[in-house]
């Protein structure tokens, strides 16, 4: 990428990605028996930018259980759904907004 | 670009929930059928639900050859079919054809409320599977936006 900014931007749309692939993982196996929920820790994972490797995936604690050993909480992964949603929407408008600058630069500069 | 395995994923809920109201509602049709073509009352069907790694056709390959280490996304499916083995609802009804020596009538064992209810859990998450897939196509088009800028 261009610039450190765009870079941060990138990797930023990337784990949102793939959050959302865990949470709509979860949410196609609300009512499989035994299926534990998965998600990641993305400050950890955002801040230690482990570029190319996947990341860590982990349990989230303080999920209740059901009785068929299910811990999928339907709150939890709705509004993960919406707020991953909005901030993907927010980075990619400002990711947007940096690619604006870049072409109006090129084309300003050939006049 | 891993947001279209992700479409596949709630594909995967979409297809496993249907296939499961397809088994509710025969249960519901079949409440009263005592003649069955293996013989007997009909039975109680219900499906069982198992994980199971997401492959979309294309980008399965595909990704294969890209990326390795990829973390899994996970689907579902439905492992089996399984049928109620209790023991059928014997009705007293002399007349019935279906009738044993002693007039008594084998109905299946289908408690209407409980398929109900199960219904409602089915669609309740069929539409989370189609919010989830609305969701990532917002995100896949706002990724095609940047590129027309």
């Amino acid at each position: 990428m261009l610039d450190p900014v765009q870079a941060n931007l990138e990797h930023y749309m990337d784990l949102l990605g793939t959050r959302q692939k865990l949470v709509a993982s979860n949410i196609a196996n609300a009512n499989t028996p035994g299926y534990r929920t998965r998600d990641m820790d993305f400050h950890f994972e955002f801040m230690s930018r482990a570029e190319g490797g996947a990341p860590n995936i982990i349990e989230p604690e303080g999920l209740e259980g059901h009785n068929d050993g299910n811990n999928v909480s339907m709150d939890r992964e709705a509004r993960l759904l919406a707020e991953n949603t909005m901030r993907f929407n927010f980075a990619s408008s400002l990711m947007k907004s940096q690619l604006k600058m870049i072409r109006m630069s090129i084309q300003e500069g050939g006049r | 670009m891993n947001l279209f395995e992700t479409l596949s994923v709630s594909a995967s809920g979409m297809s496993a929930q249907r296939q499961r109201a397809t088994a509710l509602v025969e249960n519901l049709a079949n409440a009263e059928t005592t003649r069955t073509p293996e013989g007997g009352p009909y039975r109680r069907k219900d499906v069982v639900f198992q994980s199971e790694p997401a492959h979309s056709p294309f980008s399965g390959i595909f990704q294969n050859e890209l990326v390795s280490g990829q973390e899994q996304a996970v689907g579902v499916s439905v492992s089996e079919v399984i049928e109620d083995t209790r023991e059928p609802d014997r009705r007293y009804i002399p007349g019935h054809p279906d009738a044993d020596a002693k007039g008594y009538v084998a109905f299946p064992r289908i408690n209407p409320a409980e398929d109900m209810v199960d219904l409602m859990g089915a669609s309740r998450n069929y539409s989370a599977n189609v919010a989830a897939m609305t969701a990532v196509k917002d995100m896949i088009n706002r990724s095609i936006d940047l590129v027309r800028g």
